[in-house]
């Protein structure tokens, strides 16, 4: 008895620390939202004056819009397409898919600026596709700065996050089911719709509404895509905002997260609602099973082509393009390709003492900081494990906040917690407040991916412990924690990957001996060093390439 | 955890001014720079005892190393240089004043309005450097805040887009070459957009000033679809690729580079009136390091740092530096139309929210077809 009380004041007091880094800076910002200055300037009042002037301008209800509608598009494309790609990767027989999965996941951790810049360098009005294709076809039938182009390629990008979720889902499934769809006849299309699918529901669900809650904070993509049109989304539309007034104006900015959380409340809830039954997703039972894989017999190529259809056109594409301009002095119309090639760039950017660093630094953060706030996510994640009750609910709803924030925003307000509350002061400047921000930011994205493993446990095992006479720590650690360990890992796979081109968050808290490849590559970006920018992405692209190509060969280990 | 770290942040700090305490021994010998008072040498004293100076900035790290080394071998002070850009910068800097955790001992920025701002909030040290002498006058404001470059704010264009007969030499030229050719360079002619970018507003706003038929050219712009951007490099690199053709307003400092690496790019200065911008430095009041943030902002405005400058593209911005990225060289080539931006509280005019709505509608006005 006394052991699940210990349990459960333990806990509480995890989603306590978690409920106050989360809203520390959330609880800021709906304060300075009702100011007339910057909360730490003697002279602010509070008033609804930013409220009155946001509402009033047209071009927030234009960029709201643009932004709804982007992550719509954008999740109605990547969820479908993720899930299709994990299950074929991971429960099918498909060729080739070892080889695939290291490349899959380059769309997460290339900076989505550089990532647009490729494609403007392969199919932009004057990229060396558009150029061959006019001329043998004549006017090419896309524009790459259309909203059309934006959504496509921002759902195309996004693909992998869902293909993350699925996938870690989908391992952990026996393939009992699968085996007697098939063998009763049913095709492995059908198969994966009418069996595979629906089991990782929670898995897909999840991935849907923060694929829709990034959509609502992208930034790259409009800013590289939609700037010769003046395309705005609402994190655009901040710089714009800011630029009116002629210095940035924090209560305005607060404004706009106040209304990307009161959109993305609701959503939770909606969330929540549909996740009622999780029960029914149960898959991981008392029973040990052996996956067979799904045998795609006819349908084997025309598998492979699909997804080498979609690496083609999200991966290939812009990095043919971010390549073939890091080994360029210059390109375009009237540049033969051959008479511009140099190796220059590359020997510019080795020069430069901070890249070295930043490589450094990025790497230790997202290998090592990646681990840690699995760590964190795991202990939250356990904390709710099995524990109806209000504060598991609170816990679901204010894990997203973080996320709702634009990175500019979210940066701006984890810096000001930094620097106001004195015992963190210190901190300010170290890669561990970096570590901090990131791990804030991410939380709603790291902690689902270990909840849906989670929710997959059925409750026997534990409750078998528990009468045994384990306690509810014991009982965690010895069975519920190594039945999630796939889980785990690929969480922390992911976070790795993200947390090798964020940098957004943390742009107040850099410095010098704690620069990131994200901050490298907008702050060249902004002078004008493309060739360094794109330098620098190929290296990346490559050592993480390498390293997961190592991790998942570990991986596949673990499974065995 | 939190303890360990703080430990050997402490310990770093106790090793490093042990460091820079050797090291100041050995530069004791050194002599004044010319022209500086006496009591000059007490100043030097007292940053090496701050023993390093926090320099916040927008300019590239790159660009800035050479400066950085120079000073630290001078002086045995160590930079701990912040390349950030120029909200981050402003930002960072009024929430930091008052905090009152201290902050940046130098401010370096390319955007002088919010400089100006900053300085007028009372939030930059007042100090006169002995440099104020070699400086022109529209670059000091109150001895708080120094202009530190000479930058023209160039026209580039493609020279594989452009034939020569096209080639503006002026703003009018530019004017009239839009509006005859207006089909020809629909979509072609590119820059700031001063609705999101500020330094875009800030020239164009400036552009007004020096002449009021600027309204002409932007109408001229709008007529062949201007595409406006956020961020020089995007526009250097699209005018570079054929894209674009034209980009107005850019850097000369930022041009100057792009045409090493690019030989289509041609960069002109326009001969009716050039903008010229400079880059604004103070030191902070809630400087930590006030003695070292004084030492490297006369560093920046003397003649070896200028030199420096100089060589590094960025334009010096003092009459007595040789070389040909100087003022002197801008101004022997330009004659009497150099526009410079003052550095005063002129500029905060721009920021003014109802003359900037007014500004930005007319110019939303003027680009319309």
């Amino acid at each position: 008895m006394s052991s699940a009380v210990a349990g459960t004041s333990a806990r509480r007091v995890v989603i306590s620390i978690t409920a106050l880094f989360v809203l520390a800076p959330i609880l800021l910002i709906t304060y300075q939202s009702f100011l007339t200055a910057p909360f730490f300037d003697p002279k602010a009042q509070l008033s609804l004056w930013a409220y009155e002037f946001v509402f009033n301008e047209p071009d927030f209800w234009r960029a709201l819009g643009t932004t709804a509608m982007l992550a719509v598009g954008m999740t109605a494309i990547s969820v479908p397409l993720g899930a299709l790609l994990a299950f074929l990767m991971t429960r099918t027989d498909m060729p080739g898919r070892g080889g695939f999965e290291p490349l899959l996941l380059v769309p997460i951790f290339l900076s989505p600026i550089v990532l647009a810049f490729g494609y403007v360098v392969t199919i932009g009005p004057v990229g060396f596709i558009t150029v061959w294709w006019k001329q043998y076809f004549g006017n090419p039938f896309w524009d790459i700065y259309s909203f059309t182009s934006l959504v496509v390629i921002a759902g195309l990008t996004h693909a992998p996050h869902v293909y993350l979720y699925a996938s870690a889902a989908l391992r952990s499934l026996p393939g009992d089911l699968e085996e007697a769809a098939r063998v009763t006849g049913a095709k492995p299309g059908r198969v994966a719709m009418d069996v595979s699918l629906p089991m990782i529901t929670p898995a897909l669900l999840f991935s849907g509404v923060l694929i829709l809650f990034l959509g609502f904070e992208v930034f790259g993509l409009p800013l590289i895509l939609g700037d010769p049109q003046g395309l705005l989304v609402l994190s655009t539309y901040l710089y714009k905002l800011t630029n009116k007034l002629g210095v940035p104006s924090y209560q305005l900015m607060a404004v706009v997260v106040m209304v990307i959380i009161a959109v993305a409340l609701p959503l939770v809830f909606v969330q929540r609602l549909l996740l009622r039954t999780a029960q029914r997703f149960i898959a991981v039972r008392g029973k040990g099973s052996r996956t067979n894989l799904v045998a795609l017999r006819a349908w084997r190529w025309p598998a492979f082509l699909l997804i080498a259809g979609w690496f083609a056109g999200t991966v290939m594409l812009p990095m043919t393009g971010l390549v073939l301009r890091s080994f360029v002095s210059s390109w375009g119309l009237g540049i033969n390709v051959l008479d511009v090639l140099t190796l220059d760039n590359y020997i510019e950017l080795f020069d430069d003492s901070e890249v070295v660093s930043a490589i450094v630094n990025s790497v230790g953060i997202a290998t090592i900081g990646g681990a840690l706030s699995i760590g964190c996510y795991t202990m939250i994640a356990l904390a709710q494990h099995r524990w109806p009750s209000a504060w598991v609910r609170f816990a679901d709803y204010i894990v997203m906040l973080p996320r709702a924030m634009p990175g500019i925003v979210a940066g701006l307000a984890i810096f000001w917690v930094f620097l106001f509350t004195k015992p963190l002061a210190p901190l300010r400047t170290t890669l561990l407040a970096v570590w901090v921000a990131y791990t804030l930011v991410w939380l709603a994205y790291g902690l689902r991916l270990v909840q849906s493993a989670l929710l997959q446990v059925a409750p026997e095992l534990e409750e078998a412990a528990r009468v045994t006479g384990a306690g509810l720590g014991r009982a965690m650690r010895d069975v519920t924690i190594p039945l999630i360990k796939h889980g785990m890992l690929a969480a922390w796979l992911l976070i790795m990957l993200i947390f090798v081109r964020e940098y957004s968050t943390a742009v107040y808290l850099l410095g010098p001996g704690t620069e990131v490849i994200g901050s490298l590559v907008v702050s060249r970006w902004g002078s004008g060093a493309v060739d360094i920018v794109t330098c620098l992405s190929c290296i990346n692209v490559a050592l993480i390439s390498l390293g997961l190509m190592v991790t998942l060969r570990l991986g596949v280990k673990l499974h065995g | 955890m939190t303890s360990a770290f703080s430990l050997s942040a402490g310990f770093q700090r106790v090793a490093f001014a042990a460091v820079a305490g050797l090291m100041a021994v050995g530069a004791q010998a050194q002599s004044l720079p010319a022209g500086y008072p006496a009591d000059y040498q007490a100043l030097i004293d007292a940053a090496k005892k701050e023993g390093v100076v926090t320099v916040y900035a927008t300019t590239d790290s790159k660009a800035a190393a050479p400066l950085i080394k120079d000073f630290e071998s001078l002086y045995g002070i160590k930079i701990e240089y912040n390349d950030i850009n120029s909200t981050e910068l402003y930002n960072r800097l009024i929430a930091e004043s008052a905090a009152g955790t201290g902050t940046a001992d130098v401010s370096w920025s390319s955007a002088p309005d919010l400089q100006v701002k900053l300085a007028a909030d009372g939030l930059a040290l007042a100090y006169a450097s002995p440099e104020i002498p070699f400086l022109p006058k529209w670059a000091v404001m109150e001895n708080m805040a120094y202009g530190t470059t000479y930058e023209p704010m160039a026209i580039i264009y493609n020279k594989s887009q452009v034939p020569a007969e096209d080639v503006p030499q002026t703003h009018k030229d530019l004017a009239k070459l839009l509006s005859t050719k207006a089909a020809a360079y629909k979509g072609k002619i590119t820059a700031y957009d001063p609705e999101r970018s500020g330094v875009g507003f800030l020239m164009m706003n400036r552009d007004v000033k020096a002449d009021p038929a600027s309204w002409d050219l932007f109408k001229a712009m709008g007529a062949a679809d201007i595409k406006v951007y956020t961020s020089a490099g995007a526009m250097i690199e699209k005018v570079g690729s054929g894209e674009h053709s034209i980009a107005y307003n850019i850097f000369a400092s930022y041009g100057l580079l792009s045409i090493k690496k690019n030989p289509n790019l041609v960069m002109v200065w326009p001969k009716d009136y050039t903008l010229i911008a400079t880059r604004v430095a103070f030191i902070p009041s809630k400087a930590k390091h006030p003695a070292a943030g004084k030492l490297f902002l006369d560093y920046l405005l003397s003649k070896r740092g200028q030199s420096i400058i100089a060589k590094g593209e960025l334009f010096s911005i003092r009459g007595d530096v040789e070389g040909k990225e100087t003022a002197k060289a801008v101004d022997d080539l330009l004659g009497d139309k150099a526009r410079p931006i003052p550095v005063s509280r002129e500029l905060l005019e721009t920021l003014e929210q109802s003359k900037r709505l007014e500004f930005l509608n007319q110019w939303q006005a003027a680009i319309k077809k």
